[in-house]
């Protein structure tokens, strides 16, 4: 197995997230279906303002960085200017479900043929660890210091399952985990595999982790991800246009990690 | 250009486990993920002057690379023995 993906960029490795952060095994797992697809010199990557920005120079790829909120529809300015490029559109759950969601929303309606990628870490994170619309119920944060209350700040969104419900034909959305990076990767290649054939938008969430703001060391940081954050958001594709060998699918599934 | 990164190597009896001072942070989530116990921290520090780790315990590695996959900073790799 690789430990780098080939269209990561070498050059400016280590990265530039903290010790733990799950950006990086989202962008191992992006790094590892660009390989697969061989698409990284025709794609055009797009970084929020969050921590996603950390990624501006991460891949062998154009990258560029947009207004917190932006990265959808400037992505899909460049993929309508330009269709053969690869338009991804990377960003935390504050830039996708809070100020960004109306992007998120209208991406949708239109079937944008790009693949949006938001990174569920529970809060946002540069700022210092807020709330976010992703917070958990009764999570502590910098701005719900009693642990986030449904009575007053409404129940975490379950952001793929809201762009399901009126996803138009031919799009692809899944939630998958940086605990189980191979798995992610299958999506991230699906949502890629989408656009290639033209067939819709691909809108992919990927659980993660931000030891910094959780004030966690690796064992809570494991738990908190693998048991709390995924107990209340359930792991999987939710709508998928690929006609699959289901038994085939299910052990190919079974031997990612 | 070709990067090349620093290697702190321990020889098991199914593989090589290998170590990057200049990529690990020493997060630990590796040391959590390992089913066989096989990484521990070591006296050394990497690149953010923290702790990091080696394979204290490489008679127990069965070569699974686990350890890969878990890192964030892409600091291990594992290379198996030819059977
Ligand atoms: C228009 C605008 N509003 C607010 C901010 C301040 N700001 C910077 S990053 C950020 C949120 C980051 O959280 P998230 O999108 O979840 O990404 P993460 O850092 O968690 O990866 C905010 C609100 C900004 N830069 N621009
Ligand atoms: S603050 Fe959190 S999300 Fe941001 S780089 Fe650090 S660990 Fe990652
Ligand atoms: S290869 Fe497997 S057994 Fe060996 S150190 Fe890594 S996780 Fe542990
Ligand atoms: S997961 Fe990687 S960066 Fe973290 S301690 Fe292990 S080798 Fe170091």
């Amino acid at each position: 197995m690789k430990s780098m993906p080939d269209s990561w960029r070498r050059e400016t490795k280590p990265h530039k997230f903290c010790p733990g952060c799950g950006h990086g095994l989202v962008l191992k797992a992006l790094g590892m279906a660009m390989d697969r697809l061989k698409i990284a010199d025709r794609t055009v990557f797009g970084v929020d303002i969050g921590c996603s920005l950390l990624a501006w120079d991460f891949f062998n790829a154009d990258t560029i960085q947009t207004h917190h909120g932006r990265t959808v529809p400037v992505i899909i300015g460049a993929k309508r200017a330009r269709p053969n490029l690869v338009g991804i559109a990377y960003m935390g759950d504050g830039g996708g479900y809070a100020i960004g969601s109306q992007h998120l929303i209208n991406a949708t309606m239109r079937n944008d043929r790009i693949l949006i990628i938001i990174v569920n870490n529970t809060i946002y994170a540069m700022t210092g660890g807020q709330m976010a619309p992703t917070t958990l119920k009764g999570q502590k944060t910098e701005t719900s210091s009693r642990g986030r209350d449904p009575k007053y700040e409404g129940f975490p969104l379950r952001g793929p399952e809201m762009v399901a419900s009126f996803a138009p034909e031919g799009a692809y959305v899944a939630r998958g985990s940086v605990s189980h990076v191979q798995r992610l990767a299958r999506y991230l290649e699906r949502g890629l595999e989408n656009q290639l054939q033209d067939r819709g938008i691909s809108v992919v969430e990927a659980l993660s982790t931000c030891p910094t703001n959780w004030r966690t060391n690796a064992e809570d940081t494991w738990k908190f991800l693998e048991k709390e954050m995924t107990d209340y958001y359930p792991v999987g594709e939710l709508v998928s246009p690929f006609k699959r060998d289901t038994q085939k699918e299910a052990a190919d599934l079974e031997t990612c990690h | 250009m070709s990067i090349t990164f620093t290697k702190n190597k321990w020889e098991g009896p199914k593989g090589v486990f290998i170590v990057s001072p200049d990529l690990c942070k020493g997060c630990g989530l590796c040391i959590e993920k390992c089913p066989s116990q096989v990484i521990d921290w070591t006296k050394e520090t990497g690149i953010y002057g923290t702790p990091i780790v080696g394979a204290k315990r490489i008679d127990r590695c069965t070569a699974c690379s686990i350890c890969v996959l878990v890192c964030p900073d892409a600091a291990i790799d594992v290379e198996k023995n030819k059977m």
